[in-house]
């Protein structure tokens, strides 16, 4: 599993493709080019952290159709648009789908490079998350139906004793179920397993 | 008396008796008439009988034929007595007739009045042959047609009688038997009342021509009159069905009648015409007497007015169109008749037809701006992309070099390759540009010999809800004589299109000055045709020097194309296109375009 960030780059103009390439190639970044919206989609989501410097306009599926799909397979990858005669409307309409930024040819090489750099952060910053909610989730899942339970209970502010009481058992048997949950989740403290918790239940809460 | 039996008895006589063989010298005895002892003259008899025939003359005229034939029968003494006319027909006297008939006998042969004799073969033709008085014995010898005719005829003395010295028939006496003979007396009394048959002939014949006159200009009136009735009911129904107004009047001015129908146009009631309070020359409003004047010399010349349209003022002020044609009548030439129409309708649908142009114009107009402006920013977006490509390839391939310079990492055969596409790329874009320009010079272009002048009225009519929309005023001062010019018509209808417009849309801002556009075409010094355009709008500021440029404009709007776009379209005419100030406010664009060889 490659870990080296790549760009990719969507123009359908051969000389503005190059010139991308060599351009971000200069601050020593991956680029793979593409002269279609269609070309481009086979190879994503990545592995690596990436993100797209896409053209508008476009034969076949223009700019903005890309980023619509991407967006239906939930595959959130940054966008920075570059046009060559953008319209606010158009703008405003990439800009609340999600993309990074929104450049008009020609464009400065530090506002691209800029945002290429931000793309690339917050998609590293994601991918990161992402992969500590899959972890805490697997210990999580690692937990026995009844652990669950105690810890479900115990991040809402109950007491052992409280707990105990609920489930009809004894507050010692609670006290164990309690410690090895835990040791499971590798929480040192209290408070380490309530914010572990909220991370996955906001992950649990959020639509997919 | 019936002019049946007249007739048959004549055709009797002269049908079925043979002709005689007596000579007309057998049965004359004039000569003897001085050889006979003359009884003496009776002076005072024959007065007596000369004035009752005159009073008879005077006051029955009907009857004067059988009063002269009495007073021969008493004068003379004789047995019978009576006298013969000329007719054509039988029955009316005519010098030039072909029969003698007997319109009055006295005495013993009265029955046979209405009979009569040929003039070519008779006793009375006789006397008018020979133009003098004869004295017959039993002229029945010679005349056998006359033998039915009894008694007998022992003697007959025949006098002939005059009209303007042409005999027009005879006066007789006749004797049935030896009782006397006539002598000389009897001649000359029988010649004296032959005078008077004369004068009592023409009184007569002058009479009868004198009915007949009057008869006949009896008949012709009442035909007139018939006729006068037909028409005037005609005219009637045509006046109150009150489908048309009709009015009459005078050439002072006065209204001396009217219909129906004329008083609602003019919303006026009878009483007004009736009182001389409305007049036809205070119906019509000031603008169209002219019209009036020259309608009334054409009434002078030829007794009628073709019709024309013109305006009458209705009794609330309010005016109604009309059409109007009218007629002297015969006479003084003063009173005239006139037939009037309401064209209110006619007008109300010509107006509409006329707002339906307007709006089409107006379409037109907006239709040509939209395109303009969706063209032009067609045309912008795509020449943008096109140029900005290879831009944007440069700047990049650039930087990258420069960035690696900077680092002084890069490697000859990297910037060589850089500097080539960088190269490369802004070639592409120059030939962007070249491109577009050919494009616009190259612009389709179909010539023909052009009036300037229909040019400008075809695009200002084009532009004539614009104007009106935006309250501007048009000055034309368009010269007539101008040579034509050679050009696309299309072509220089957009080029006159965005000056105009240009214009206008310069002029909406303007509250404290009149809107004015001014549009001129002459010939200037060189001989070509040169057209202005000026507008007391904006005008183009302190940046006058760049209303040529591309994309320059002062519109909040404006794609700052046309001005470069006109020149370009009037450059390739073989013309140019001038934009100066104009003074004391607004714009002033002209251009030239070559007279047509």
């Amino acid at each position: 599993m490659s870990t080296a960030p790549v760009v990719f780059v969507v123009d359908d103009d051969p000389s503005v493709r190059h010139s991308l390439k060599f351009l971000i190639g200069t601050v020593g970044l991956h680029v793979e080019t593409f002269d279609s919206a269609e070309g481009a989609l086979q190879k994503l989501p990545p592995d690596a952290p990436s993100c797209l410097v896409l053209d508008v306009r476009l034969h076949g599926l223009s700019g903005l159709d890309l980023q619509r799909q991407l967006a239906e397979r939930d595959c959130q990858v940054p966008i920075i648009f570059i046009t060559g005669h953008g319209d606010i409307p158009m703008s405003v309409r990439a800009m609340k789908a999600g993309a990074i930024e929104f450049l008009t040819k020609p464009f400065r090489d530090q506002d691209l490079l800029d945002a290429v750099r931000i793309a690339l952060e917050r998609d590293r910053a994601r991918r990161e998350q992402g992969k500590e909610l899959a972890e805490l989730q697997s210990r999580f899942d690692s937990l026995t139906a009844r652990e669950q339970e105690v810890v479900s209970l115990v991040v809402s502010g109950l007491l052992n004793k409280q707990i105990a009481d609920q489930l009809g058992t004894a507050e010692n048997t609670i006290k164990v179920h309690r410690s090895r949950a835990m040791e499971k989740m590798h929480a040192q403290s209290l408070a380490e397993l309530v914010r572990m918790m909220e991370k996955i239940n906001r992950l649990l809460k959020k639509p997919s | 008396m019936s002019s049946d039996s007249t007739s048959r008895v004549n055709t009797a006589f002269e049908d079925s008796i043979p002709e005689a063989g007596a000579s007309l010298e057998s049965i004359l005895c004039t000569e003897e008439l001085q050889r006979r002892p003359s009884r003496p003259p009776d002076y005072e008899k024959e007065n007596r009988a000369l004035v009752a025939l005159m009073s008879a003359l005077a006051d029955s005229t009907s009857t004067i034929f059988q009063t002269l034939a009495d007073t021969i029968l008493d004068i003379t003494q004789c047995d019978s007595a009576g006298l013969s006319l000329l007719t054509r027909d039988g029955q009316k006297p005519d010098v030039c007739g072909r029969r003698f008939y007997w319109p009055a006998i006295a005495g013993m042969w009265n029955p046979h009045v209405g009979g009569g004799t040929p003039r070519n073969f008779g006793p009375c033709g006789d006397v008018l042959d020979q133009d003098r008085t004869l004295l017959f014995r039993h002229f029945e010898r010679r005349y056998p047609y006359l033998m039915p005719v009894i008694p007998a005829a022992e003697e007959c003395l025949l006098v002939p009688f005059y009209v303007a010295g042409r005999a027009v028939g005879t006066i007789w006496a006749i004797m049935h038997s030896d009782r006397r003979q006539f002598d000389a007396e009897d001649d000359r009394v029988m010649a004296s009342l032959g005078k008077f048959a004369s004068s009592a002939y023409q009184a007569l014949m002058n009479i009868e021509d004198l009915k007949f006159q009057v008869s006949e200009r009896e008949k012709a009136e009442a035909e007139v009159r018939e006729l006068a009735r037909g028409l005037e009911a005609k005219i009637r129904r045509l006046v109150e069905a009150n489908v048309v107004g009709i009015v009459m009047w005078n050439l002072e001015g006065a209204i001396t009648g009217a219909n129906e129908a004329f008083l609602r146009m003019v919303q006026h009631n009878i009483e007004d015409i009736a009182s001389g309070r409305v007049r036809w020359t205070e119906l019509t409003p000031a603008e169209w007497r002219d019209r009036d004047e020259r309608a009334i010399t054409e009434l002078k010349t030829t007794g009628i007015f073709q019709p024309f349209e013109k305006e009458y003022f209705r009794k609330d002020g309010s005016r109604v169109p009309v059409l109007l044609g009218g007629a002297l009548f015969e006479g003084d030439g003063n009173d005239g008749v006139a037939f009037v129409l309401d064209l209110t309708g006619q007008k109300r649908a010509q107006e509409k037809l006329q707002e339906a142009q307007q709006s089409l114009y107006a379409t037109q107009v907006e239709l040509a701006q939209v395109s303009r402006v969706t063209t032009m920013g067609e045309l912008t977006a795509s020449i943008a992309h096109e140029v900005n490509q290879p831009l944007t390839a440069v700047t990049n391939n650039a930087n990258a070099c420069l960035r690696l310079l900077a680092r002084g990492s890069i490697e000859p055969d990297v910037l060589r390759q850089a500097l080539e596409e960088i190269a490369a790329d802004a070639t592409r874009a120059s030939s962007v540009i070249a491109g577009i320009r050919a494009f616009i010079k190259k612009a389709p272009a179909e010539t023909s010999q052009l009036d300037i002048n229909e040019v400008i009225q075809e695009v200002l009519a084009l532009v004539d809800h614009e104007l009106q929309k935006n309250r501007i005023a048009v000055e034309r001062q368009l010269t007539r004589t101008l040579p034509l010019v050679t050009a696309d018509r299309v072509q220089l209808q957009q080029v006159l299109l965005n000056l105009i417009m240009n214009g206008i849309e310069a002029m909406t801002a303007v509250t404290n000055r009149p809107r004015v556009l001014w549009v001129q075409s002459r010939m200037d010094e060189s001989g070509n045709v040169e057209v202005a355009v000026r507008d007391s709008g904006t005008g183009f500021g302190p940046e006058e020097d760049r209303v040529f440029t591309p994309f320059f404009t002062t519109k909040a709007n404006g794609m700052g194309m046309g001005l470069p776009i006109s020149r370009s379209l009037i450059e390739s005419h073989g013309g140019q296109l001038l934009a100066q100030p104009n003074v004391p406010h607004g714009a002033a664009l002209s251009f030239t375009l070559p007279a047509a060889a």
